[in-house]
């Protein structure tokens, strides 16, 4: 069976498994977890649920996404103490569905990271090599169901926070086009780039979580009306027809690289060997080109959108209406103290870039003119979405990073490869990772990403080549 | 010779409301230096100037404006329980108009 969460289900119908035995293996397996990973801001009792389609299925939750009376960090010490009075439109779906939240999971200070190592708890580990990142900011979600703790965990993704962690932890991660999750309850990182996503052992798994929680949301205006776009129903009904994918030959080109590491090269080998089985399938790989100049430019692009409006989303953590409030006499004063001491290097550095762009003699240089690539960008790659079903890339230069900032140097030679997914948040396409085997015995992923609202599409390819590979419900060690 | 300076930074860290130790002060300015590089290679797109600036990831379909009607709001109470300096109806805060 591809599904794990249904595996859970039958098990329990079929009365080899009760409920009671359930949560307390998944505890034990969290309190494990935490001691190696310390996946967890926030363990949860488990609490049984009585209907639904979900019901009973234990999973975890990014710390970023409101539970009303449950702590709600965002991995900062800003908001260490925050306890929110409602819930997320995404957990309170869950709820209605019958899902057990096990956890508020660790991520990268409020999603402005991705190693994983910036969260006010502590770092994540890899749970395939403890002295490995995580990858982030979605680390937590990604090291716990890696390591088979829980059948899913949500994430949220604003330059590739899901599919990157879920790369480097062996598993699925799957952010669905813009809008098709509200983020209602979501602390808002980059809005007009954030999405709500899964992470998961198989990508059945992935449909089944997003056909319950996607839809309309009046709370959320970003949302829109998903009711036609039935993601299990896809995949169980897919009739493997002829698929046409590209890839960039910028980025898969081993003389692209002047200096390639023995991990590049095995990536983008077996990014070759991928191509030609899956050609066997009936899915074509065709090479395409986009300029350098485009290619080149995504980090900075990312870079100047997501800080400016993490300036703006960022300006009402005072330390008043919520977070812990120093003591001065000047207001001012009181709320820099607070900023200060409660944001880390990483969060200072990005807020003051945000800042910098948005000065008025700086908004036409950098803001605008990236908001303008952003537009190039998405243009093109509408225009290759006339011709293909998606794009397929590989994820990364290599395997999961050092937790040793001497060791997880990202060169200027492959920083494209190494951030290429923000382009799915440029135009909120769709987008989805999957294992694609192992360098020097760690896993490594191979990314797809299809036009705006052809999420069935794009499930029903990611299945085929997630039976191909042959590593459908992988866990950390292959201890299941 | 960079346009970025130490007293640049702060600057613009004071008007965030947030302090900078001489660490994080010399990890922003390296992190410009690297910014504007890219930056130039942006700005060096032929036209970039006469292309929209996209602010959103697609056209959004179905906005409409709702009805003035009353929607259910947070209480007043709860509001408030995250605050630390309260009293039943406000949250206090330091004189801020001064003598």
């Amino acid at each position: 069976m591809k599904s794990e969460i249904l595996k859970i289900k039958e098990r329990i119908q079929n009365g080899e498994l009760t409920v009671q035995d359930l949560f307390q293996n998944t505890m034990k397996s969290v309190l494990e977890n935490q001691e190696k990973c310390n996946s967890f801001v926030t363990i949860l009792d488990p609490l049984e649920t009585s209907s639904g389609n979900l019901q009973n299925i234990p999973y975890a939750l990014k710390d970023n996404i409101s539970t009303k009376g449950i702590l709600t960090t965002g991995s900062s010490n800003t908001l260490k103490n925050y306890i929110p009075v409602y819930d997320a439109t995404v957990y309170q779906k869950l709820k209605e569905v019958g899902a057990v939240c096990i956890g508020k999971t660790v991520m990268d200070e409020f999603g402005l990271g991705a190693t994983g190592t910036t969260g006010h708890t502590g770092v994540v580990k890899n749970p395939w090599d403890e002295s490995l990142q995580a990858g982030g900011s979605s680390a937590g979600s990604a090291a716990c169901v890696a390591a088979g703790v829980v059948p899913f965990a949500i994430g949220t993704d604003t330059g590739d926070s899901i599919r990157k962690p879920a790369a480097y932890c062996g598993i699925v991660g799957y952010k669905p086009t813009y809008g098709m999750i509200s983020r209602y309850g979501v602390y808002p990182f980059a809005s007009s780039l954030d999405h709500v996503g899964v992470l998961t052992r198989s990508v059945y798994d992935a449909a089944l979580v997003v056909d319950v929680i996607k839809g309309k949301d009046e709370k959320d205006m970003t949302s829109f009306d998903s009711s036609s776009i039935k993601l299990v129903d896809a995949l169980n009904n897919q009739k493997k027809e002829p698929k046409k994918l590209f890839y960039f030959k910028e980025l898969v080109h081993i003389d692209s690289y002047e200096n390639p590491s023995e991990e590049l090269k095995q990536t983008l080998k077996q990014f070759e060997e991928l191509k030609e089985k899956a050609s066997e399938l009936g899915i074509l790989i065709c090479e395409e080109s986009l300029s350098r100049e485009l290619l080149e430019a995504i980090p900075s692009v990312y870079t100047c959108i997501s800080c400016a409006e993490a300036t703006s989303n960022l300006s009402n953590l005072t330390g008043i209406i919520f977070g812990p409030q120093e003591e001065s006499s000047d207001v001012f004063e009181m709320i820099k103290e607070h900023r200060t001491k409660g944001f880390s290097p990483l969060i200072k550095r990005r807020l003051v870039i945000g800042s910098y762009v948005l000065q008025k003699e700086n908004q036409e240089k950098y803001f605008l003119n990236a908001q303008r690539v952003r537009n190039l960008i998405v243009q093109k790659m509408n225009a290759f979405f006339e011709q293909y079903d998606a794009l397929i890339l590989p994820c990364s230069e290599r395997e999961a990073k050092s937790l040793n900032p001497k060791e997880s140097v990202t060169t200027s030679d492959t920083m494209v490869l190494e951030n290429h997914m923000a382009i799915g948040n440029f135009g909120g396409f769709p987008s989805i990772t999957i294992p694609n085997g192992f360098v020097n015995g760690l896993p490594i992923g191979v990314n797809l990403t299809a036009k705006v609202k052809d999420d069935e599409n794009l499930l029903q390819i990611a299945a085929r080549l997630e039976e191909m590979l042959g590593l459908c419900g992988q866990v950390a060690g292959g201890k299941k | 010779m960079s346009c970025f300076t130490k007293e640049l930074v702060s600057e613009l860290a004071s008007k965030l409301l947030i302090g900078l130790s001489e660490e994080e002060n010399k990890m922003v300015l390296d992190e410009f230096e690297e910014i504007e590089r890219n930056m130039d290679k942006i700005n060096a797109i032929a036209d970039i100037a006469s292309v929209e600036a996209m602010t959103h990831p697609f056209p959004l379909e179905d906005i409409i404006l709702r009805n003035d009607d009353d929607v259910e709001e947070l209480a007043q109470e709860d509001v408030l329980k995250n605050a630390s300096h309260k009293n039943l109806t406000t949250i206090i805060v330091p004189k801020v108009v001064k003598e």
